[in-house]
């Protein structure tokens, strides 16, 4: 598709880099099929194609962007399916980035929305100040009939969480109960350290259990994946700062091998650090090193191998996080894992498409966001399974409002069946191991 | 060729309809915006996009048959389209301008049935290959699809109407389907085969009842729209076990064609055979080598040899599979197979373990197993530009003539400056040569040549006495002309009889254009 940028607009490497993903979409279509919110709602201006024209005009445009494009690309979920089925490879990634952050700064959006936005930029990638949240959240739960009906949407989606307390919350280094003398380092993430405490310290027990010695830095602290898919660029920018020096200080001081991320989500951010930093002459190199060093757990679990002590025998559905397999591209491991634990694992009906979750976005858009999740957990239970493996936070507390069906991080699983203890979503369940 | 004026519709006319239309469907079934309608006119071959006039989305048989009740009253044209992009062969857009796009994939998309203990299912128009290799994953896959090598999002209908083909046992998809609903263009409903008998509990199984054949009439052409059809699925084989051969020379097409004819004819290779020359193997993961040739021409054959090393394959790559009860029994038919193609020396055997790390290779694996893959999709970028189409001659599984084939192809391309990009898909007798042609469709000078180029293999084959199967849109009328008056009189006095008016698809496979 041609662009039409002027001389000076194409100067500016943001524009020439997004000039350059827009020439090459042909308007094949292929990605309308995969897209979400093309499939519910058959809007070709909520599809992968209609939103890169979108994008293009906006910034060829210049200046305030229309409240209707603003609409079109909020609605996307960034999950990247449509990159997967894109034969001229488009970084569709980098482009909804862009024009999110051109959005960010030169759109003014209504208060609410403002407010909305803020709090959640705020509050989830600050673990302290979501646990208040969530504490103020349960007192809230009863006047929510009279708050407007996002925040209502999201003071429900807290009523299943509850924070929990870690068994390592107070070491940053784990020592190896194995002799392979592995070094990693482990993202602990923000949200994932107030709700998901049980996905990390599993991580941790089979990490030890399997020669690694674990490095948690403190100064880490959210990776930058939240506010970056809000079109925060500098916010994302600064957090992301502040991880690469954390962890590129472990790779050439302390030998770490791999980062081990097992929040899919933040994992499509670190491995893209190289790109988020590229500008910034200090950080640049470092940014990339750190990224080459970004594996998902499954990744590295397959890697070091692991071994069970029992089959667990479960039937398993594996629900792909769009973060791993149209972002990363890992959709083998996890179920190479689970299959080597004695778990007959089964695919999902339209594993290609996004449960709802999507960082932010059952936050910001409630109405398609629950249109997936019920689309997903039916999906599912076509399937029958005993239990539902994934690999990202966001994808469980998501799926979990739709299925009764018990969700757990396919780690919890590895875990279990390799010496450690029962997933908490299991415990109430007869499914035992072996 | 037909003009915009054959089909023109009176503006008034399509206001009342669209009006009656959204009566029928529902307003918001209804949209006559730019900005969704254009794309449906959207077309990668030479002469560009098609107007469209509306795009219509109904949910049910009765609706459609509302529909197509208002077109005639209104005599407005309509352009049915199931699922799927039909990239290559003329994208969605109508034949003529000005038509209404009936879209049926988006609400008409429900697999009715699947009858596990006969082997079929049934299927609504907007069923993609995905969908139902979904379904039949979800059951713990007691049934094989056979699918195409096009895009997961193509659906079976679709596919079987406009004769379409896969690769397993089931490749023929027409024969493999049974029992159809159709609107026919006078608004009937027709049920075919068994269905017709009310209360009919053989629809699906039994293809040729009482009375005369009718379901290869809607079949590449425009007299109903097809609301459901059954369609046979394949027990799904314990074991299936793929196997390649690589040959190093251009024309070694001639030996490949004689082995194809002997194994399939005496039934050793339940498979299609996929000869797949070099550029449509290494294509789907490089592009023209722009620092070693010249775009404007075809890639000369020095260069061509350097990527087949680069890539590990000869001139041409030989795939197929063999199904078992077991692994045992899997191997003893490869070493049959392989003593065969591997006699003459030349072929160099590829077990399926090494293919299968390769994505070039593993296309074909998936082709046999009936997983829907988009692992093809990247040839389209071979040449920068995006113009794509599939040019598809026959050819008969004759090792002379095959070679012959291909040097008219080769000469063909090399006059309008293209690539030869090959794929014969082949059965006992006749293969379909899949050509892929990419173009810069930015640049009007090389839209002329791919044009031009389209046209020849037309008119060459024809004269060679062989027709170009399954054309885009754009060159359906063209090519029907070669058949004869004859023939296209016949097709035009079955449009008359079915679709007196003609509203149905004007213009598709050259029917219709005769009033």
């Amino acid at each position: 598709m041609k662009t039409y940028f002027t001389e000076q607009q194409i100067a500016s490497p943001i524009l020439q880099e997004a000039a350059s993903e827009i020439e090459k979409c042909r308007h094949y279509g292929f990605c309308t099929a995969t897209c979400p919110t093309y499939v519910l709602l058959g809007d070709e201006l909520d599809s992968p194609r209609g939103r890169v024209d979108l994008i293009g005009k906006m910034l060829e445009a210049g200046g305030v962007p229309d409240p209707s494009t603003v609409k079109h690309l909020d609605r996307c979920l960034s999950c990247m399916a449509c990159t997967t089925t894109c034969p001229t490879s488009i970084d569709y990634g980098k482009l909804i980035d862009i024009g999110r952050e051109y959005i960010e700064e030169n759109y003014r959006r209504p208060l609410a929305e403002r407010a909305l936005r803020t709090l959640i930029a705020k509050v989830l990638p600050n673990p302290a100040l979501f646990r208040l949240s969530m504490l103020a959240a349960s007192v809230a739960r009863p006047f929510s009939g009279v708050l407007g009906s996002k925040l209502a949407g999201m003071i429900a989606m807290t009523k299943a969480l509850k924070p929990q307390k870690s068994d390592f919350a107070h070491l940053e280094r784990v020592d190896s109960s194995g002799a392979a003398g592995y070094r990693v380092a482990l993202l602990e993430g923000c949200v994932q350290k107030v709700i998901g405490v049980q996905i990390n310290d599993a991580t941790i027990r089979i990490l030890s259990r399997h020669g690694c010695e674990i490095y948690k830095p403190r100064s880490v602290g959210c990776c930058g994946s939240l506010p970056l898919h809000m079109g925060r660029g500098d916010e994302a920018r600064a957090l992301a700062r502040r991880a690469v020096d954390a962890w590129h200080s472990a790779i050439v001081d302390e030998g770490v091998q791999a980062i081990i991320i097992n929040a899919s989500g933040c994992g499509t951010t670190i491995k893209d650090y190289g790109h988020l930093l590229k500008g910034d002459p200090d950080y640049a190199s470092k940014a990339q090193i750190v990224a080459d060093h970004a594996l998902d757990i499954s990744e590295w679990l397959v890697r070091i191998g692991i071994e069970p002590v029992a089959p667990l025998g479960l039937r398993v559905a594996y629900h792909d996080p769009c973060s791993l397999q149209h972002a990363q591209r890992v959709t083998s491991q996890p179920r190479q894992l689970l299959t080597r634990v004695g778990c007959d694992v089964v695919n999902v009906p339209e594993r290609h498409m996004c449960c709802g979750s999507a960082g932010t976005y059952n936050m910001l858009q409630p109405e398609i966001a629950g249109r997936l999740g019920k689309r997903k957990a039916e999906n599912i239970s076509r399937t029958k399974p005993e239990v539902i493996a994934t690999g990202n936070i966001g994808c469980m507390n998501q799926i979990q409002q739709y299925s009764d069906v018990p969700i757990v991080h396919f780690v919890e699983l590895l875990d279990w069946a390799t010496g450690g203890k029962k997933p908490v979503a299991l415990c109430a369940t007869a499914l035992n191991r072996g | 060729m037909a003009t915009s004026s054959q089909t023109a519709v009176q503006q008034d006319d399509l206001a009342e309809f669209m009006v009656a239309a959204r009566a029928l469907v529902g307003a918001e079934w209804v949209d006559t915006s730019a900005s969704k309608v254009d794309r449906f006119g959207e077309n990668l071959m030479p002469e560009g996009n098609v107007p469209v006039s509306g795009v219509i989305y109904p949910n049910s048989t009765e609706q459609v048959q509302g529909l197509v009740a208002l077109a005639n009253r209104f005599k407005v044209p309509l352009y049915p389209v199931s699922t799927g992009q039909n990239i290559g062969l003329g994208s969605r857009a109508p034949v003529l301008p000005g038509q209404v796009v009936v879209e049926l994939g988006r609400r008409m998309n429900r697999i009715l049935e699947i009858n596990e203990e006969m082997a079929y299912a049934v299927v609504e128009p907007g069923v993609s290959y995905q969908d139902l290799y979904d379904e039949l994953e979800s059951r713990g896959h007691p049934l094989m699809l056979d699918t195409t090598s096009g895009p997961p999002q193509g659906g079976p209908l679709g596919n079987t109407l406009d004769k379409g083909a896969g690769y397993t046992p089931y490749f023929d998809h027409f024969y493999m389907s049974c029992g159809m609903e159709v609107v026919l263009g006078n608004g009937d409903v027709l049920r075919t085969g068994d269905g017709a008998l009310e209360g009919s509990k053989s629809w699906n199984i039994s293809k040729y009842g009482l009375g005369p054949y009718l379901d290869g009439l809607f079949l590449q052409s425009n007299y109903g729209i097809v609301t459901r059809m059954g369609i046979w699925l394949m027990p799904k084989p314990p074991v299936t076990q793929s196997f390649f051969f690589s040959f190093p020379d251009d024309d070694d097409i001639g030996e490949i064609m004689e082995l194809a004819r002997f194994t399939k004819l005496r039934g050793v290779i339940p498979t299609l055979l996929k000869v797949t020359n070099d550029i449509y193997a290494f294509g789907t993961e490089t592009r023209f080598p722009l620092d070693r040739a010249d775009i404007r021409k075809t890639i000369p054959d020095a260069v061509r040899k350097e990527m087949q090393t680069e890539h590990g394959i000869g001139s041409w790559v030989v795939s197929g599979a063999v199904y078992a009860p077991t692994q045992e029994a899997a191997d003893a038919q490869i070493d049959v197979i392989r003593a065969l193609f591997t006699k003459s020396g030349k072929a160099t055997y590829i077990p399926q373990e090494i293919a299968d790390e390769n994505p070039m290779f593993r296309i074909h694996s998936d082709s046999f197993i009936g997983k829907p893959t988009r692992d093809e999709f990247p040839l389209y970028e071979w040449r920068p530009g995006g113009g794509a189409t599939w040019i598809l001659p026959v050819t008969p599984i004759h090792g002379e003539t095959a070679k012959d084939h291909q040097r008219l192809s080769r000469n063909i391309l090399e006059r309008f400056g293209f690539d030869y990009i090959c794929e014969h898909v082949v059965g006992a007798r006749m293969s379909r040569a899949l050509h892929v042609l990419v173009w810069n469709r930015e640049d009007p000078e090389e839209n002329a040549r791919a044009d031009a180029c389209y046209k020849a293999f037309i008119d060459e084959y024809a004269a060679a006495g062989y027709p170009v199967s399954r054309p885009p849109t754009a060159y359906q009328p063209y090519a029907m002309n070669r058949l004869g008056h004859s023939f296209l009189q016949t097709c035009n006095n079955i449009k008359d009889a079915l679709d007196p008016n003609g509203i149905l698809s004007p213009g598709r496979y050259g029917i219709g254009l005769h009033r």
